[in-house]
């Protein structure tokens, strides 16, 4: 399972079972990389590690939002992060556009997809990646989850019980940011998240960062992604510090200036390095 | 930094929080156990801990509410305590918002249910205080938090839906669950004071410079107040609605800044959306959609938006795609090719269009609003390129000169060709300008082919209109039917015209008016019912005879306007229901006459055989009611027996149809209810009523209850009560004989 006769190229980064190990290197990689490295050392002085906690979300919680999954609880920070997606069914794609393989949320998990598309037809579901993306996420988690059946608050402790990656520090079902890969799926969170008439009280940044349906923009949407996140976080940390231990009086100007308010300004820099990557965001509640 | 006993402490903490998300349960003993440890006073990590654990624990949709509500005091004492210490840290404070919005409902409910509590409450109301005074002067975080509880508050004392006046535990927390009598909460005071907060959380949308992060956490939390709370709904839209997030920022256009107003303008859309999605017939439906227009209208107009959008640098770069972007840029140099006119007769239309796009060319510009075309058109001309514009009025110059030139040509051949020709009309814009000498053209050149009219129309002699070819009976029929169709349109028409004009007249005439004297719907229905029934009485039955053997011959015309008066009727039966009235009156009426007439007949002539009289009310009012039955609702009940009261004649086959709705349980009383009207207000139809009713009360056990209610009262005596619930011994009494004949045959 480990090893995959697959193309040099086919988009997907392979996670080896226990810990994933970061993708194979490239230039944004190492630039994050770098920049994680100093985070922790000046970190760790401090509080012990506050983390922001993220939700990744797309259409089917395969592709898209389970690379983005990978990336963050996979970075060294390793952050808090659960993932859904917004369609009413799981749909990968088939032998031909009219033939989907169809599944149904919260009850297939990624092995028996992958177990079934396997005897099914290998050739054709190595080639086109699809078995890859399958065996990547059934390290990750156990399947894929419908957001609009999430119900904030719930406690998922079983899920740190399967091992899921990423469940540390989101048992209480709750998250601070959620990052959806596609317009529409941006639209149905927020549409949901007013549906579902904010009983927590607690605010949730909701950003969409729109990436193409395929294993390699998938890929590097993941990594901008990290990226996002470790700004976001960033800036979550500073806060904590600055009005922390060392006193609300010690910082000035910009550095008293919270995390939330800082939010649309690390999008807009962030956007400005991504401009491809067409971003989108509100404050809305869980 | 931190000492190892906090961490210690931290520690234990945490397993004290994993033990309650394990297991609901444990949340009453953990949370008394905390209190004490991070309440006011105690160190920053530890109310941080304390405050994040509160806000999850009255957050959690674990824990039951009756619980929350028991835990609700003592918490709300630590919370008012760490409030008025007072607090400084923002995640502390943000968290106990938090908690306090989770509670505000909690606590509301608890008072409704236990007015001596009044402790409580005014715990409660002073941290309502404390947020509200320092609601300005907190840090952002804090304040969104703070937005949040006022809507929480706002919820809380607005009257909202009872859903079930019978079991007030199940109703949600509103103002409409406190007694009027209420020691602690008097309700105009509340009512008083969330209209107040309301605007306050509403104020953000009118700041002269908008923060979109409060902004934004105000929008996303209207959706349940607008859909929960009625009475404010309005207001809430209006407010929106009026919101620009364009207006409300000042330059310079920093990246943030536009980060800021997409986002706004994103989440005003998605609410208003939400609401549109919810109830498509929302009386400010129109408003909505014109503003989520112009707010992407809007987004369209901020240039460097579109330039951030994924465009053209993105895709692959291949030899192709250099030449699809070539291609583009290509329409710029200003070489205009104006196609010739398009085929056809020649329009305005025709005459302005120089693209070949179909889809462009079909496109109704009116469909746009006014202002929204000037947006468009006035920009546009400014930047259309001199000689483009000059070769695109040359080459209208040119078509037009053509058109002139051709149409001239035409009209010589035309009026030399054929002199009786005067349909003219085929490009009407020009004759005007012609007609003058168009026809003393004509005169001149068509006085030799008409010479020998002539004499006859210059001496005004006798002129007798040549006798129209014999219509065939298909043809006859086909002209009935386009005539009725024309009918059915003044009956629409009239029905879209303004009433008051018409009210007047109808006032005024009382009972000496003519049935088709106001030229309204009423009177159109009137015409239409007595073109189906009197205009062919006598014609039909002599047409049956003959046609009887040559089987079903096609429909009669009054066959087809009863055919489409029943279709017009269906379409919104609750509101021409007086059309049907009018209709079967006409029936009813007619039938009558024709069975008198026969007698008449029959009574002239004995040996001849029985002539049979077609009657049509029955048929037709059994079909109307069939039509409506399946529409028709629980509450219906006013169409039903203004439908029943008004007809002419109840018969045994409608009363059966009555009864029929007791199959389905909803409409039961719907069915016995119009039986009772009918027995307690038509005499004539009483016995044949009851005798359903008896029938319906022992074929559908629903019915029971009501219907023995009626049959008690009307007919106490009935073996159906004796028997009570079991089976009838015999069967119900066999309907005896109604009130009119309902057959057909005149004897």
């Amino acid at each position: 399972m480990a090893y995959d006769p697959r193309r040099p190229n086919s988009g997907t980064s392979t996670p080896q079972p226990p810990p994933p190990p970061p993708p194979p290197p490239e230039t944004i990689e190492m630039a994050t990389t770098a920049l994680e490295e100093v985070k922790p050392a000046d970190e760790a002085g401090t509080t012990d590690s506050y983390k922001l906690k993220f939700c990744t979300v797309c259409a089917s919680n395969n592709n898209r939002s389970m690379e983005a999954h990978l990336q963050l609880s996979g970075a060294p920070t390793a952050f808090p992060v659960i993932s859904f997606g917004t369609g009413s069914l799981v749909r990968l794609p088939g032998p031909s556009i009219t033939q989907p393989n169809v599944y149904s949320f919260n009850t297939t998990s990624y092995n028996q997809m992958y177990e079934e598309l396997h005897s099914k037809d290998e050739r054709l579901y190595r080639s086109n990646g699809i078995l890859n993306m399958l065996d990547r996420n059934r390290n990750l988690k156990w399947g894929p989850e419908r957001f609009q059946d999430w119900v904030p608050g719930m406690p998922r402790v079983d899920h740190l019980s399967k091992g899921d990656k990423g469940a540390i520090g989101t048992e209480g079902g709750v998250v601070d940011v959620i990052i959806t890969c596609e317009e529409r799926c941006w639209d149905a969170v927020v549409d949901d998240l007013m549906n579902k008439g904010s009983a927590l009280n607690h605010p949730v940044h909701v950003f969409n960062v729109d990436i193409k349906d395929n294993h390699e923009e998938a890929l590097t949407g993941g990594k901008a992604i990290l990226d996002l996140a470790n700004r976001l976080n960033e800036a979550a940390v500073a806060e904590h510090r600055v009005h922390g231990s060392s006193g609300w009086e010690n910082g000035t100007g910009p550095a008293r200036q919270s995390f939330d308010e800082k939010v649309p300004e690390i999008l807009a820099e962030w956007q400005e390095k991504y401009p491809h990557l067409p971003a989108l965001w509100t404050l809305a509640w869980l | 930094m931190a000492q190892p006993a906090d961490i210690d402490q931290i520690t234990q903490l945490n397993a004290a929080r994993n033990l309650v998300l394990g297991d609901a349960a444990f949340y009453p003993q953990i949370v008394n156990g905390i209190l004490p440890i991070v309440g006011a006073n105690t160190r920053l990590e530890l109310r941080r801990w304390g405050a994040d654990f509160l806000a999850e624990t009255f957050a959690s949709p674990v824990l039951a509410v009756a619980q929350k509500e028991q835990l609700a005091p003592n918490v709300l004492q630590t919370i008012r305590e760490i409030l008025e210490l007072p607090e400084k840290d923002t995640a502390v404070l943000q968290s106990l918002v938090q908690t306090s919005a989770s509670l505000y409902p909690l606590v509301f409910r608890h008072i409704v249910k236990h007015p001596d509590d009044s402790k409580t409450w005014e715990t409660m109301n002073a941290i309502k205080l404390v947020i509200f005074r320092q609601m300005d002067s907190f840090p952002c975080p804090v304040k969104i938090c703070c937005a949040k509880f006022l809507q929480r508050v706002v919820q809380v004392q607005t009257p909202g839906l009872i859903s079930d006046p019978r079991r007030p535990e199940q109703n949600e927390t509103s103002l409409a669950v406190v007694p009027r009598n209420h020691a602690l909460l008097s309700i105009p005071n509340l009512e008083a004071e969330s209209s107040g907060l309301l605007d306050r959380l509403l104020g953000v949308f009118q700041e002269e410079t908008s923060d979109a992060l409060l902004v934004n956490a105000t929008l996303n939390c209207l959706a349940p107040l607008i859909r929960t709370r009625q009475s404010i709904a309005n207001k809430i839209v209006n407010a929106v609605l009026e919101f620009y997030p364009a207006k409300h920022v000042r330059p310079p256009f920093t990246p943030t800044v536009r980060v800021s107003v997409k986002s706004m303008e994103r989440t005003a859309r998605a609410l208003l959306i939400n609401i549109l999605k919810r109830n498509p017939n929302h009386p400010m439906a129109g408003k909505m959609q014109m503003y989520i227009e112009r707010l992407m209208q809007s987004r369209l107009e901020a240039p460097d938006d579109a330039s951030r959008k994924r465009g053209l640098p993105t895709e692959p770069t291949d030899g192709l795609d250099n030449a699809k972007r070539a291609r583009l840029n290509a329409l710029t140099p200003p070489m205009l090719k104006i196609p010739p006119m398009a085929p056809g007769p020649a329009s305005y239309d025709r005459l302005f269009t120089i693209t070949e796009d179909i889809g462009l060319s079909s496109f109704d510009v009116k469909q746009l609003p006014f202002d929204l075309v000037l947006k468009i058109v006035v920009p546009l001309l400014t930047q259309v390129h001199d000689s483009t514009l000059t070769q695109a009025t040359e080459a209208i110059r040119t078509r037009l000169q053509t058109i002139t030139k051709e149409q001239n040509l035409q009209r010589q051949q035309q009026q030399q060709a054929a002199a009786a020709d005067d349909d003219d009309d085929y490009e009407p814009e020009y004759q005007p300008m012609d007609a003058a000498s168009t026809v003393s053209e004509e005169a001149s050149a068509v006085a030799a082919e008409v010479a020998d009219l002539q004499p006859e129309l210059v001496s005004l002699g006798p002129f007798v209109l040549p006798q129209p070819p014999p219509l065939s009976e298909e043809e006859a029929g086909e002209i009935g039917r386009s005539a009725v169709a024309r009918v059915f349109g003044m009956l629409n028409a009239a029905e879209t015209s303004p009433a008051p004009a018409k009210n007047q007249s109808q006032q005024k005439l009382g009972f000496s008016r003519l049935a088709g004297s106001t030229f309204d719907r009423d009177a159109w229905s009137v015409l239409l019912a007595r073109l189906a029934t009197r205009a062919p009485a006598g014609l039909e039955e002599d047409n049956q005879n003959k046609t009887d053997s040559a089987g079903r011959r096609q429909t009669t015309i009054s066959d087809s306007i009863r055919e489409t008066l029943y279709r017009y009727i269906l379409e919104d039966f609750r509101g021409r229901l007086n059309i049907a009235v009018i209709w079967l009156n006409e029936e009813y009426y007619n039938d009558r006459i024709k069975m008198k007439s026969a007698a008449n007949q029959r009574a002239g002539s004995e040996e001849e055989a029985q002539p049979t009289v077609p009657l049509h009310y029955d048929t037709w009012v059994v079909r109307l009611l069939d039509g409506f039955l399946a529409y028709l609702d629980s509450r219906d009940i006013k169409v039903l027996v203004r439908f029943l009261s008004e007809v002419p004649e109840i018969t045994i086959p409608i009363t059966q149809r009555v009864a029929s709705l007791a199959k389905d349980p909803e409409r039961v009383n719907l069915c016995v209810q119009a039986l009772m009207y009918l027995v307690m207000f038509r005499p004539p139809a009483r016995e044949m009523c009851l005798n359903t009713i008896e029938d319906v009360y022992q074929t559908y056990e629903e019915s029971q209850p009501a219907a023995r209610k009626v049959l008690v009262k009307w007919r106490p005596e009935s073996v159906v009560l004796a028997t009570a619930n079991g089976a009838a011994e015999e069967p119900p009494a066999a309907p005896s004989q109604p009130e009119a004949q309902p057959t057909a045959i005149a004897e």
